[in-house]
C-alpha cells in the first residue's frame, strides 16, 4: 500500500494556531483533519460571576481583529436581558463599528493572508517591491478600517466607547464628513480588488453542508437583525433559539468545539459567502455591479469564492459607511443622541447576535438580579466552520487526486482552502 | 580627501527577529501590522525571520530578538519561551497578556475547576496541550523590554524596537495614571462615585480610556508606586464599593502578588 501523509504544522497567515493533516493511501483520501492547537482560553468560565458591564470588555479579548463584533454582540445580549431600547443613532454607530472591523479583517485577510498564495510569495512584504501601488492601496484600505474603528470606538483594536445603552464619546460632524470622503475615495480600489481575486484561478469544487447567515428585511444586515437562516434547509430562527438550532461537540484533535445543525447533524458554513448568498439582492448598487462582474451570484457554492465575496463586501461596506457617516454628520442630529440611555438591571437570559467579519457570532448570556453572569456560551464563526472546512478539504483533496496532482500541489491548495475560509483559530478556542 | 562615508561601510547586519504568539487574541500582533504607512520602514530595520501571522517562512535555528505576545498557559508554551530566551539576546514582551498575564490571567483563580466549565465532563481535548495556570512571560524567563497595554499602542512598539536596535536610556514610567488626568484636565470618576483603576495603574497611555469617557480598567498593570490600601480608603471616602475595586483589579492583575498580599491582609 502506498501512503502519503501531508502535514502542515502551524499553518501560516491565519489568525491562531492550527495543523493540517491529510493522509492518502492507495489513491484514496483516508484522513482529513484540521487540528486547532490553541491553548484553552476559558472565556466562558472567566466571565462567570463578573458584572455585566465587564463582559463586553473581557469578551472582546477573544479576538483582536473582530473585537468590535464581540463587544456589539455582548451589548445586544445584555440589552435584550434588561429590555434596553437604544437610539437609532447608537444603532448606526454600532453598524459603523462592525463595518470598521470588516474593512480591517477583509483587507488583512485578502492581501496579507490570502493574496501571497496566488502571487507566489511567502508573505505580503515582497509586494512592496513587486507592486508598490497595490501594496500601498491594500494597506491603505486596512488603515481606513483602523481609522473608522478608532474614530467611532476610540482605538483600532478593542473599542472603548461602546457601552450598554450607547456610546461614551462621539467625534464631531467634520470628522464624519472626512471619513465619508475617504470611504468614497477607497471604493475604486475595493472594486479593483474584486476583479483581482476573481482573476486568480481556483479549483472548481462545491461546498459541503448548509450555509448560515443573518437575514433582515430590505437590508444586508450585520448587526441590525436577530434572525438567522439556514439557507439550504430554509429554516429561520431567532438568536435566542441558537442552542436549539446548533449543537456544539468536542473532538480530540481540536481545542475548538465543532458545531453542526442540531436537527440534521449537517455541517455548515458561515461567513461572507453565506451572507452574499442570503442577501445578494440587498447589496448596494456598486457592490452588486462588482459582484455580477466577478460572477458572484447566488447560488454560489465554491468555498474559494469566499475571497471574492469578502472583496464585494469591502465595496458594500465602504458605500454603506460613507452613507452612515454623512447621516451622522447632519447638523440636525439624525437618530437622536448616542448618550447611554438609562436602564434597570434585572435577571434573565438572552442571546446577542451579529455577523462578525468571519460569520455569525452568538453570545448567550444568563444574568442574575445583580447583573452578574451566571452562565455564558459563546459560538464563534470559526468554531462553526471547522467541521465544514474538514469536509471541503476532503472534497478538494479527492478532486486534486483524481486530476493526478502531486503531494506539493495538494498541500498548497489545501492551505489555500483553509485561508479562503478565513479562520480565526484563536477565536474558535475562546 | 577621498569622500568615504563611514556609515555606508561595514554596517552591522540587522538583528534577526522572530515574533511569537502564545495565548492571546493576536491583537497586539495586529497592532504591529497597524503601523501601515510606516510598516516597511519599521520592518526594514530588522531581519524578520519568523512571523507565523504574516509569513510561511519556518522558525529559524538562530535569531537575536524574540518578540513574544500572549500569556503562558501550557507546558509547551513554557518550554517555547525558555528556548526563545536561550537563543535570543533580547526578549521583548508585548501586551497585557505577556506582561501581566492580562485577561487570560483571570483564569488563574480557581484554575483547576475551569476547564470542565467549558469542555464539560468529557475533559479537555488533547489539542489544548498540557495546561498550566496562566502567567506572564516574565514569570518564566527574564524579559528585557516590555510594551504594555491591551492592546499595545503601535507607536509604543516602534519606540521599544528603536530602543532594542539603537539603545535607549528611557526608563519605564512607574507613576500611577492620576497625574495624567490632572494634566489632561479630565474630570475624575471618583467625584461621580464611579470606580476608576487609574488610581493604581501604571501611567503611560495618556489616560486613553478616561479621555473618551470610560474609566480605566487597569490594562497597563499595577504601578510599582500603587498604594492599594490607600486606594481602598479612597473608595470608601467617595462611596465606591471596595469589593468592586478589588474585583475589578482581577481583570489585569490576577497573578500580581500585590493583590494576593492585599487579599491575605484583609
Amino acid at each position: 500500500m502506498t501512503k502519503t501523509a501531508i502535514h502542515v504544522d502551524h499553518i501560516a497567515r491565519v489568525e491562531g494556531h492550527g495543523n493540517v493533516h491529510v493522509v492518502i493511501g492507495d489513491g484514496c483520501v483516508k484522513t482529513v483533519e484540521m487540528s486547532v492547537v490553541e491553548p484553552a482560553r476559558l472565556f466562558e468560565s472567566m466571565v462567570r460571576s463578573r458584572p455585566f458591564h465587564e463582559v463586553p470588555y473581557i469578551a472582546s479579548r477573544i479576538c483582536g481583529i473582530c473585537s468590535a463584533s464581540h463587544v456589539v454582540t455582548d451589548l445586544k445580549a445584555i440589552e435584550r436581558v434588561f429590555g434596553v431600547q437604544v437610539s437609532e443613532r447608537t444603532r448606526m454607530l454600532r453598524e459603523l463599528l462592525v463595518y470598521g472591523s470588516y474593512l480591517q479583517n477583509h483587507a488583512t485577510h485578502l492581501f496579507v493572508f490570502a493574496a501571497p498564495d496566488f502571487l507566489g510569495h511567502k508573505s505580503v512584504f515582497p509586494l512592496a517591491e513587486t507592486d508598490p501601488a497595490l501594496f500601498d492601496q491594500a494597506l491603505g484600505l486596512k488603515a481606513l478600517g483602523n481609522e473608522l474603528c478608532t474614530k467611532v470606538g476610540g482605538r483600532s483594536v478593542h473599542p472603548i466607547t461602546a457601552v450598554v445603552g450607547g456610546f461614551t464619546h462621539e467625534i464631531g460632524a467634520g470628522e464624519y464628513v472626512e471619513l465619508a470622503e475617504k470611504m468614497d475615495a477607497a471604493r475604486e480600489f475595493a472594486a479593483a480588488a474584486v476583479d483581482l481575486f476573481h482573476s486568480f484561478p481556483v479549483p472548481a469544487i462545491e461546498m459541503q453542508g448548509d450555509l448560515l447567515a443573518m437575514v433582515g428585511e430590505g437590508a444586508y444586515p450585520v448587526a441590525a437583525s436577530d434572525a438567522a437562516r439556514f439557507l439550504d434547509a430554509g429554516v429561520e430562527f431567532d438568536a435566542d433559539g441558537v442552542q436549539e438550532a446548533v449543537e456544539e461537540y468536542a473532538v480530540g484533535h481540536s481545542a475548538a468545539l465543532f458545531a453542526r445543525v442540531r436537527a440534521t447533524g449537517a455541517t455548515y458554513f458561515t461567513g461572507a459567502l453565506a451572507r452574499a448568498n442570503a442577501s445578494w439582492q440587498q447589496l448596494g448598487q456598486p457592490a452588486k455591479v462588482a459582484a455580477a462582474k466577478a460572477g458572484l451570484r447566488p447560488p454560489e457554492r465554491n468555498p474559494f469564492m469566499n475571497n471574492v465575496a469578502q472583496a464585494v463586501e469591502l465595496v458594500d461596506a465602504l458605500a454603506r459607511c460613507a452613507q452612515l457617516c454623512r447621516l451622522l454628520a447632519d447638523p440636525n442630529g439624525v437618530g437622536g443622541t448616542s448618550e447611554p440611555v438609562g436602564f434597570e438591571v434585572r435577571a434573565g437570559r438572552a442571546v446577542g447576535f451579529t455577523e462578525a467579519p468571519r460569520g455569525a457570532l452568538f453570545h448567550d448570556l444568563e444574568l442574575d438580579a445583580q447583573g452578574r453572569v451566571t452562565h455564558a456560551s459563546i459560538l464563534t464563526p470559526t468554531a462553526q466552520n471547522v467541521a465544514n472546512l474538514e469536509a471541503d478539504m476532503r472534497t478538494l483533496a479527492e478532486a486534486l487526486l483524481a486530476a493526478g496532482a502531486g503531494e506539493d500541489d495538494i498541500r498548497l491548495e489545501v492551505e489555500k482552502l483553509v485561508r479562503a475560509y478565513d479562520p480565526c483559530l484563536s477565536c474558535s478556542v475562546h | 580627501m577621498e569622500g568615504r562615508c563611514i556609515a555606508c561601510e561595514e554596517r552591522p547586519a540587522p538583528p534577526r527577529v522572530v515574533v511569537v504568539g502564545l495565548a492571546s487574541c493576536f491583537g497586539c500582533q495586529l497592532q504591529v501590522t497597524n503601523a501601515e504607512a510606516h510598516l516597511v520602514d519599521v520592518l526594514g530595520q530588522i531581519d524578520l525571520r519568523y512571523w507565523q501571522l504574516a509569513s510561511s517562512d519556518p522558525m529559524p535555528e538562530d535569531f537575536d530578538v524574540a518578540v513574544i505576545e500572549g500569556a503562558v498557559t501550557t507546558e509547551e508554551s513554557e518550554n517555547l519561551v525558555r528556548a526563545l530566551r536561550e537563543k535570543a539576546s533580547t526578549v521583548v514582551a508585548i501586551g497585557a497578556c505577556a506582561t501581566t498575564a492580562g485577561i487570560p490571567g483571570m483564569a488563574a483563580a480557581g484554575f483547576l475547576s475551569r476547564p470542565v466549565e467549558v469542555y464539560g465532563e468529557g475533559g479537555v481535548p488533547a489539542a489544548c496541550g498540557e495546561m498550566v495556570s496562566p502567567r506572564p512571560v516574565s514569570a518564566v524567563v527574564d524579559v528585557d523590554c516590555e510594551v504594555r497595554c491591551c492592546p499595545i499602542d503601535t507607536m509604543d512598539f516602534v519606540d521599544a524596537l528603536q530602543g532594542v536596535l539603537h539603545g535607549s536610556n528611557k526608563a519605564p514610567r512607574s507613576s500611577t495614571m492620576c497625574g495624567d488626568c490632572k494634566r489632561n484636565e479630565t474630570e475624575c470618576f471618583f467625584a461621580q462615585g464611579r470606580l476608576c483603576l487609574g488610581l493604581v495603574t501604571q501611567a503611560g497611555c495618556g489616560a486613553r480610556c478616561v479621555n473618551l469617557g470610560r474609566p480605566c480598567n487597569g490594562c497597563r498593570g499595577l504601578s510599582p508606586d500603587a498604594n492599594l490600601e490607600s486606594a481602598r480608603q479612597a473608595c470608601g471616602r467617595y462611596g465606591v464599593p471596595v469589593e468592586g475595586f478589588d474585583r475589578a483589579l482581577e481583570m489585569f492583575n490576577q497573578t500580581n502578588p500585590a493583590l494576593e498580599d492585599g487579599r491575605a491582609s484583609r
